[in-house]
């Protein structure tokens, strides 16, 4: 069976590598500067130091989880993507309720915007990989027989 | 659904990684489908079918409530 638009094997790692080195650049944006109360004043300003900031970081965030959750298996095959359009239902399913939610309780129209941008992809890839882990106890507990 | 991949494997002495090369699927295909877990498409239990030289009703039976 044959699975489109999905990014190549390795791709996976760029990814993790892509969200794990967004980490540290925001902590460092949070604790070090940048975000001094001073330069709010600029903050609207398009392509402004803080709002390009913002984006290559969310870029950055959005992009390693893209190549992680859209690349693909060692094997392809019908269950996996069975596995994978459950996994993607299930990830919409919560987005929508946090998101119905969120906007219900809160109205920091910037944070939810934040949260819709990450729930999704962040779900998926732990739904995901939780299923496949599930697959491959049950392989090992079964015994290749 | 219900199968006898189980059996059938036995009878030609092949494990599940031999029966998921043949067929080009994950040998965790092969286990969550003999676990009754996963349903395959019409494919690849004809191919399943296939490498046990059987009519596919032979290998997969609707139960009752299917």
């Amino acid at each position: 069976m044959r699975t489109r638009f999905l990014f190549p094997y390795w791709c996976r790692y760029l990814g993790y590598a892509l969200f794990l080195i967004h980490i540290p650049v925001v902590l460092f944006q949070k604790i070090l500067g940048f975000d001094i109360p001073g330069q709010h004043i600029d903050n609207g300003g398009l392509f402004s130091p803080h709002h390009l900031f913002i984006m290559d970081t969310t870029l950055l965030m959005a992009l390693g989880l893209f190549l992680a959750a859209f690349s693909k298996e060692k094997i392809e095959d019908e269950q996996i993507s069975q596995l994978r359009l459950d996994s993607l239902q299930w990830a919409i399913y919560v987005n929508y309720v946090l998101l119905i939610v969120s906007l219900i309780l809160s109205s920091d129209t910037e944070h939810i915007l934040f949260l819709n941008l990450l729930v999704p992809l962040v779900f998926f890839i732990v739904r995901f990989q939780w299923k496949l882990f599930q697959n491959n106890r049950m392989l090992k507990r079964d015994g290749n027989v | 659904m219900k199968n006898n991949i189980r059996v059938e494997r036995a009878i030609k002495n092949i494990t599940q990684a031999d029966l998921a090369d043949l067929i080009g699927v994950s040998r965790q295909t092969i286990n969550t489908i003999e676990s009754n877990r996963y349903v395959p498409s019409t494919v690849l239990a004809l191919k399943i079918a296939r490498v046990f030289e059987k009519p596919v009703e032979e290998v997969f039976f609707l139960e009752d409530n299917d």
